[in-house]
């Protein structure tokens, strides 16, 4: 097996300004960053195949728009955005199509978890995915980043587009509401 | 705050029980990068900031400095045409020593030479006092 080439994020942002390099360059961006993405989208969406669907979409849409992408912000802010983003509209079509209301929360993901064949936890962290599921939407992406990806606040800032203070606070308040729920499950 | 989530990290940990198929990165990355619609990107000069286009020469010019600021202070202490500060330490160094020769001096003056000091200074007075009286 060939030994992977180290990323260097620096060298790969300019060469995605490079019209014969672009492509090679995407090519290395996709692999290091599918991973960390598909989790993020997974915890969102919560079905494989829709995660995947939905990480396809993010790096289509970043493929296509990389033209303003000028390296401002980070590479992985940025990609954290458009997943977030797709995340939310697939959720929310979804939404559509079972005839719920775009208010409702988004607990009708896990109902099919059971079953599922990619998912092999224990009643336990079933209940924990649909505790986490019926926080409003913005705890429960902050719950996410914090919990699972283990994401720094001033991160989070960026991506989300809140101050470090209001992230902390929805952290807090998405914890106690998740205690609260799991203490009444048992 | 910090600690803020130990309950339900002691009672589930990390493991949300998600999986993939086997390969699946791999394999996603690959078809994925394949995937890709042509588009048109402009070429970009991504402009390096004041800072990283000055860093070279100010590394440089520290480097430079710090050589310069060695070399004085070995020339300093190592020209044997400027012996002037060596003369001066010399000659701090022998008053220091005249000093200490002084005090061991000062212990082997007895008791008796210093009454008989305080005597003879005691004797000048009157005779100085003398003419005053009369």
């Amino acid at each position: 097996m060939a030994a992977r080439e180290k990323y260097d994020e620096a060298q790969v942002v300019e060469q995605l300004h490079d019209p014969k390099l672009c492509k090679v360059a995407f090519g290395k961006v996709i692999e290091h960053y599918s991973s960390q993405l598909y989790w993020q989208i997974r915890r969102l969406v919560i079905d494989h195949d829709d995660a995947n669907d939905v990480l396809q979409n993010t790096f289509l849409k970043a493929w296509t728009s990389i033209d303003n992408f000028r390296g401002d912000a980070k590479l992985s802010t940025w990609l954290y955005k458009i997943a977030i983003n797709e995340s939310i509209t697939f959720v929310n079509k979804k939404k559509v199509m079972n005839q719920l209301s775009i208010d409702d929360d988004d607990s009708f993901l896990v109902n099919q978890l059971e079953s599922d064949e990619w998912f092999d936890g224990d009643q336990a962290q079933i209940n924990l995915q649909k505790a986490i599921a019926t926080l409003p939407e913005k705890q429960r992406l902050v719950f996410n980043l914090r919990y699972y990806d283990e994401m720094k606040y001033d991160e989070m800032s960026e991506i989300l587009g809140t101050s470090e203070g209001a992230l902390k606070a929805s952290y807090h308040h998405a914890v106690k509401k998740i205690e609260q729920l799991l203490g009444e499950t048992e | 705050m910090k600690h803020d989530d130990s309950t339900i990290l002691n009672k589930y940990g990390k493991d949300s029980g998600f999986k993939v198929p086997e390969n699946y990165f791999e394999d996603f990355n690959k078809k994925m990068a394949e995937m890709l619609p042509d588009v048109e990107i402009t070429p970009v000069d991504i402009k390096p900031t004041m800072w990283q286009r000055i860093k070279p020469l100010a590394y440089m010019a520290a480097m430079f400095a710090g050589v310069w600021c060695m070399m004085s202070v070995f020339s300093h202490f190592t020209n044997p045409n400027d012996m002037s500060s060596v003369r001066a330490v010399a000659e701090k160094l022998e008053d220091n020593n005249s000093n200490v020769e002084e005090f061991i001096m000062s212990g082997s003056v007895s008791d008796y030479d210093i009454m008989s000091y305080e005597d003879s200074v005691m004797m000048s007075n009157e005779d100085v006092s003398l003419p005053d009286n009369q």
